[in-house]
């Protein structure tokens, strides 16, 4: 993302972000001193989260810095194809309502901090717990290994290269890192609540920038159909498999989010869980599809730019519409501002997450079941870091596109579905055989994917989750539970 | 008085719907590469995605409020009693 013209003034923002962050995470931890005593504190604000902070806490958790930066590229070189993400965002709430609503009643009844603690409840099994815990930390990791490498990009980008690549990535992180140690879930949901503000600002300023400036959807439906129609039309064959595969690997993917499953312990009541999901089913519209547009207009505007060009297309257009006026300018440099500070809010909710899982599931339950709740917490939290310091490392040289490492991400984390939900309404499904699809599932994703093998064009992810589930149900099936277990499974699904 | 408990999975005629719908938001039933008629640079059948996007996000609303409801009341009461 490159932007010739911010320099010194987004080194002027970018600080102030940085402040006001820092300022969220010392003016909650003074107002709840006692956050570090609990782990419900924490990593769940008290379980308190109203309508306002708990919608735009969900909507940065699924909307990062990279939906703007990363998804107008996309649609630029896909066309009108690319239209696919607006509904899988609404598909995601769809997805939650298979399970959200038992989930959230679960999490009150059981006092339940992360989604492997439900999966421990439920199965009671070790190797089921530890194997869903780590290919969570997995995708968190992988997913907080993106977002680092947006901020370096983004940051570099804002200020014309005033601030190295590496230094913005530094900077931010010790930032995020500060803020979630002091305030826990509290300081990352507000903070998330003024970066989401800050992101709709500017994304609506750019698109009605690229409107006036680069004449709209009419100007480039022109452009298409003299030069390439192919981007207007109805895709193809394999275009619609895809269409179908990123609908469904995206709805349960994103809805299976550890970090959004956490969201649903945090609701302050149901009826705040169910507005805060009523507000996000008409989010990708305003989002998604605003950038989806930007990324149409860019087609006209910037023709004929290859793919490794075509990334940098977000900041092309926002340094034109910047050059237009004083009000436009500052209106993208608060837009880049916005995007660092979007991917930063998606960063710390997925540590916060990354830690609640070490702390509670691996360390708190199976290393030191004695220790206090400060001490797991403090566990938590220096493992966060060391796997920040790690990814780190890895981000001082970024691997890949952004996308390559986005799908890769939910192919492993979609395994985890059938323990998560289907649990969640049969009494008959069995420990040994969710431990086995979910295993299998996984080495079978992993293999298509690295041997880059997608029969019939459907992502490897779905076809290792098909085969997880035709061993949760026919294994089940066989290995019949005993009458107790499946009595005790029918006390704690009970309602 | 208390509503009926109500929880969205239970309800089979939802997912039909939701079936339906999910179908729709797919481009598999228009003919492959056609585009005309455009309606202010945008082609048809986009318009029509988009349309079925909206009923989705409209369904979705209609779910949310009148079809799920496990804990609401009682909430709502210790809520009231609490004040």
């Amino acid at each position: 993302m490159e932007l010739a013209f911010a320099g010194w003034s987004g080194v002027l923002i970018l600080l102030m972000y940085g402040a006001i962050m820092l300022g969220v995470g010392v003016a909650t931890y003074w107002k709840n001193r006692n956050v570090h005593e609990s782990l419900d504190e924490y990593y769940l604000g008290g379980r308190g989260l109203g309508v306002m902070v708990l919608f735009f806490t969900f909507f940065a958790t699924q909307y990062s810095g990279n939906t703007v930066v990363g998804y107008p590229p996309t649609a630029y070189r896909m066309g009108y194809e690319y239209l696919v993400s607006v509904p899988y965002f609404i598909l995601i709430i769809m997805v939650y309502l298979m399970f959200a609503p038992r989930l959230y009643l679960m999490g009150k009844k059981y006092k339940l901090l992360t989604p492997v603690d439900w999966i421990d409840k439920r199965f009671k099994s070790k190797p089921v717990s530890i194997l869903a815990a780590f290919l969570m930390l997995y995708a968190l990791g992988n997913y907080l290994l993106e977002q680092f490498v947006a901020i370096g990009q983004g940051v570099s980008g804002l200020t014309g290269g005033t601030i190295p690549y590496q230094v913005g990535v530094v900077f931010f992180i010790t930032i995020m890192l500060i803020y979630g140690w002091l305030g826990g879930m509290r300081s990352v949901a507000y903070t998330d609540t003024m970066q989401g503000i800050a992101l709709l600002f500017g994304v609506f300023m750019l698109l009605i920038g690229s409107i006036i400036y680069f004449g709209g959807l009419p100007t480039a439906a022109d452009y298409m159909q003299a030069y390439a129609p192919e981007k207007l039309g109805v895709p193809d064959g394999p275009g619609t498999v895809n269409w179908f595969s990123l609908l469904v690997l995206v709805g349960i993917g994103a809805a299976v989010y550890p970090h959004a499953v956490q969201r649903i312990f945090s609701a302050k009541s149901e009826k705040t869980l169910k507005r805060s999901f009523t507000q996000m089913a008409w989010m990708p519209f305003l989002t998604a599809g605003v950038v989806f547009v930007v990324g149409i207009i860019g087609i006209a505007a910037f023709p004929g730019l290859d793919t490794a060009e075509s990334e940098q297309l977000v900041g092309m257009m926002a340094s034109a519409v910047a050059n237009q006026n004083a009000l436009f300018y500052w209106a993208m440099v608060l837009l880049f501002g916005g995007v660092i500070a979007a991917i930063v809010s998606t960063a710390d909710s997925v540590l916060l997450t990354f830690s609640s899982i070490v702390s509670n599931d691996l360390y708190g339950r199976y290393i030191n079941p004695e220790a206090s709740q400060n001490k797991k917490i403090l566990v938590g939290k220096l493992v966060g870091v060391a796997a920040v310091v790690l990814l780190v490392i890895i981000a001082w040289f970024p691997p890949a596109t952004l996308y390559q490492i986005f799908v890769l991400k939910f192919e492993l984390l979609i395994q985890v579905a059938p323990a998560l939900v289907f649990g969640l309404y049969w009494n008959r499904l069995h420990p040994k055989a969710v431990f086995t699809g979910m295993l299998v599932g996984t080495v079978f994703a992993s293999y298509m994917t690295f041997a880059n093998i997608t029969p019939l064009g459907i992502f490897s992810g779905l076809w290792g989750l098909l085969i997880n589930l035709l061993i949760c149900v026919i294994g089940s099936l066989f290995m019949s539970v005993s009458a107790a277990e499946e009595e005790e499974a029918d006390q704690v699904i009970g309602m | 008085m208390s509503k009926p408990k109500k929880e969205p999975i239970k309800n089979g005629k939802l997912w039909i719907v939701f079936g339906i719908l999910f179908v729709l938001i797919n481009p598999w039933y228009f003919p492959t590469g056609s585009y005309q008629p455009l309606f202010l640079g945008i082609p048809y059948w986009a318009l029509i995605i988009i349309g079925a996007s909206l009923l989705l996000s409209a369904f979705l609303t209609y779910v949310l409020k009148y079809q799920w409801n496990l804990e609401e009341d009682e909430e709502e009461k210790e809520k009231k009693e609490a004040k």
